[in-house]
């Protein structure tokens, strides 16, 4: 409905848009930083893999030294590491924390084979639990800045336009009518002027 | 049948050839029953221990008098083994996985092994064993405090060695071989802590408990946890001076040798050496029996090793030839 009223909505609506835009916006900037934070982690892995890479083969030695039940049982030595999954928001998206609640302990290891093994293999479980974070971290923000990304385009270039072009009809219609009006009274005033002469 | 050769088993392309090897040899038996299709290491690991076990209790059962009973306690190491899986498991708070424990026929054992696996904690284990040569209620307390299963894993291997040596000591022969891997063991217990963190009462709690000693004093033992690593050489009496120069270098080295693989080939060795002087002494028997302990170690290395297609070079490395 083309009516002064419907132009004041509008407006307030393309306002109350191009505010939301400029805030997904600031969101999608604050993702794509963060992203680019976590990918230099998840790049680590390569590295990470190598040197387990290097530790599997020091577990293969452990493994030869004592058999399979030999190095099952100092396995056992060792108490537990305990490993806690928490939930975080980061800008609005749920995502995982990792948090080490407690070290494996390998002191009670005899074999010194299975030892080594265990105080190589040690810290790279820290290591892993960080990269795994990191992982399902980006993976949830990337979907996120992905989404938001398109919320943005959309804004930008289909919802924004599609209401100044609405805007911009409602004008042109009202300063028709406006012109209209104004030459209906001039006429009628004329009319009115030649009735009394 | 044959005994399996180890140079010849090293040489096998993969698992299933050592397979095929091992069924001709005297091991042919016990693996004939075994699947075709997924024969693996576990399995074949589970034989070469039976066989093990069939070799020392059969050795203790046809011997007579003084020598039977020292046999039977002898052969308890592979109880003590048993023993010491079931204390791990229970310390690491597995209790719902079974450790695999070499199968000893009930009547040869002092100890109910399906109760103890049953064990809820420690405690009970402990509880268990208090009627048994293997109390370590002694050691309980200390266990507690310190979280560390290698105290009450020392308690076993003392108890275990002061059994043997009480009658192994009195026997020509066999109070060498006995005494030799009493010592032994407690150089590379030495060098053990050395590499590991204890604090220093927790080093006491090892120390304290009861040990026979052969050639190695206890004031021996302190001083080799404490002394520089270049000059525990000249700590331990001369007979060992050699074994611990090469135990330092492994140490300093970070070779990818085992130190247990240093002591275990030099106590292998002199028992080869002894089985080959005098067939006819007792100590044969021990050295046969240490031999066969050896020909287990070797098999598990090379089939375990094979498994996960290891080079024969990298097998050879922790494997004994004597």
């Amino acid at each position: 409905m083309v009516s002064r009223g419907a132009l004041l909505r509008l407006r307030e609506q393309v306002d109350l848009t191009e505010r939301g835009k400029e805030l997904l916006k600031l969101k999608r900037d604050h993702l794509a930083a963060e992203t680019n934070r976590l990918l230099s982690k998840v790049n680590s892995r390569k590295v990470f893999e190598q040197r387990l890479m290097e530790t599997y083969n020091v577990i293969k030695d452990a493994y030869v030294s004592l058999g399979y039940s030999g190095l099952q049982s100092e396995a056992f030595t060792t108490t537990g590491l305990k490993v806690k999954t928490l939930t975080r928001s980061v800008i609005g998206v749920t995502v995982p924390e990792i948090a080490l609640e407690q070290e494996a302990r390998v002191n009670s290891v005899v074999d010194a084979s299975a030892y080594t093994a265990a105080n190589k293999l040690s810290p790279l479980i820290k290591e892993l639990l960080s990269i795994a974070e990191a992982e399902a971290r980006i993976e949830r923000i990337a979907q996120e800045l992905m989404l938001t990304s398109r919320r943005v385009n959309a804004l930008e270039k289909a919802v924004l336009p599609e209401m100044h072009r609405a805007m911009r009809y409602i004008e042109a219609k009202l300063d028709d009518e406006t012109l209209e009006e104004f030459f209906r009274a001039k006429r009628v005033k004329a009319a009115i002027g030649g009735h009394t002469h | 049948m044959p005994l399996p050769n180890v140079q010849s088993l090293l040489k096998t392309k993969d698992s299933k050839e050592v397979v095929d090897a091992l069924t001709k040899t005297s091991y042919g038996t016990d693996i004939a029953p075994l699947p075709t299709q997924g024969i693996d290491a576990e399995l074949l690991e589970g034989v070469v221990l039976r066989k093990l076990q069939e070799r020392f209790y059969f050795v203790s059962r046809v011997a007579q008098g003084k020598m039977r009973e020292l046999l039977s306690r002898y052969c308890a190491r592979l109880e003590v083994d048993n023993i010491k899986k079931i204390v791990r498991t229970k310390h690491g708070g597995h209790s719902f996985e079974k450790p695999i424990l070499i199968p000893i026929p009930r009547e040869q054992s002092l100890v109910n092994f399906e109760a103890l696996l049953e064990a809820k904690d420690i405690d009970e284990v402990v509880s268990l064993l208090r009627d048994t040569p293997y109390s370590l209620s002694e050691t309980l307390q200390s266990y507690k405090e310190s979280g560390i299963s290698l105290i009450l894993e020392r308690n076993l291997d003392g108890v275990y060695f002061g059994r043997v040596w009480e009658l192994a000591s009195k026997i020509r022969g066999v109070r060498e071989l006995v005494g030799e891997e009493i010592d032994l063991r407690n150089i590379l217990f030495a060098f053990l802590l050395r590499t590991r963190i204890f604090s220093q009462k927790e080093l006491e709690e090892m120390y304290a408990i009861p040990h026979p000693y052969h050639s190695i004093m206890q004031s021996t033992l302190h001083s080799l946890v404490q002394t520089r690593l270049e000059d525990i050489p000249n700590v331990v009496t001369p007979r060992y001076s050699d074994l611990a120069s090469e135990a330092v270098k492994l140490v300093k080295g970070d070779s990818p040798t085992p130190l247990e693989w240093l002591f275990l080939k030099r106590l292998y060795r002199d028992a080869g050496v002894t089985a080959r002087m005098d067939p006819l002494q007792a100590g044969f028997v021990i050295a046969y029996l240490l031999m066969c302990e050896c020909e287990a170690k070797n098999l598990v290395s090379i089939v375990t090793g094979k498994q996960l297609g290891l080079a024969e070079e990298e097998i050879a490395s922790g494997v004994f030839t004597v």
